[in-house]
């Protein structure tokens, strides 16, 4: 049985998004760390990882972009989450990630940050 | 993957629920492969969906038994998860155990671990270590927020 997520990365001015849509969970976890490991080593100044897609998020996710948080720190990389859906905002929330990751209510802002 | 739906036999005056089941009204039985957590978080949605759980409710069952799972499977890719589930009016008590002979793989994988603590912590009203089928497993209960409407 296989679950879609779909992971998507643009290069937009100075910065790399990346997109997903779907569930992330230990089955496609895997899939947004390639994504994010393809937007560190694009080496733009900052990763944009829109989550407004998202429709489920747990703590592998979670694990996921704390971890890439680390490699953009080694890199002197911005990371910047956007987060539109209630449910996955409660998620960092519950969790205090709001403390540790820069969230944005929508793309643009996250872009021009 | 089996799913074991007993007739509604629970046993409600039990005492111990953190390590002993009532008699479960679901009982899931999924082969240990990271795209099978999807059918424990539909099976514990139509669960608790049909013990009147609210749509808010019901997400938050749904990571919690994920969490759940994770926290037993620790990384292991091999052997069953065997899940079950206890309706109660205005409760849902779900027990998780691993059956196989893989030890854990998840060595520094502890953020996660935690965050999986800080989540139940947020979501469900209990949860914690517990003995299923007599084996080693977790337990978590979500009580509804109106249990007498």
């Amino acid at each position: 049985m296989e679950q879609d997520i779909e992971i998507d990365v643009e290069r937009r001015g100075g910065s790399t998004i990346v997109s997903a849509r779907g569930e992330v969970d230990v089955a496609t976890a895997p899939a947004l760390r390639e994504g994010l490991d393809e937007a560190v080593a694009a080496d733009a100044g900052a990763v944009v990882v829109d989550l407004t897609g998202v429709t489920f998020i747990d703590s592998t996710g979670l694990g996921v972009l704390i971890g890439a948080r680390k490699r953009c720190l080694d890199a002197d990389l911005e990371l910047r989450v956007v987060v539109t859906e209630p449910r996955i905002l409660k998620v960092f929330e519950i969790t205090g990630l709001t403390e540790l990751f820069a969230i944005h209510e929508s793309l643009e802002p996250a872009l021009e940050a | 993957m089996s799913v074991h739906v007993s007739p509604d036999t629970s046993d409600s005056d039990a005492t111990d629920r953190g390590t002993q089941v009532p008699v479960p009204h679901v009982e899931l039985v999924l082969s240990v492969e990271d795209d099978l957590l999807v059918l424990a978080r539909l099976t514990v949605s139509a669960v608790a969906s049909r013990a009147g759980f609210d749509v808010e409710e019901i997400e938050d069952l749904r990571l919690a038994v994920d969490e759940l799972c994770l926290l037993v499977l620790r990384g292991r890719r091999t052997g069953r998860l065997v899940l079950a589930m206890a309706i109660e009016p205005g409760r849902i008590d779900i027990w998780c155990r691993y059956d196989g002979t893989e030890d854990p793989r998840d060595a520094g994988a502890e953020d996660e671990s935690d965050l999986s603590q800080r989540i139940l912590d947020a979501l469900v009203d209990e949860h914690g270590p517990a003995m299923l089928d007599g084996r080693t497993g977790a337990h978590l209960c979500k009580q509804r927020a109106l249990a007498d409407d």
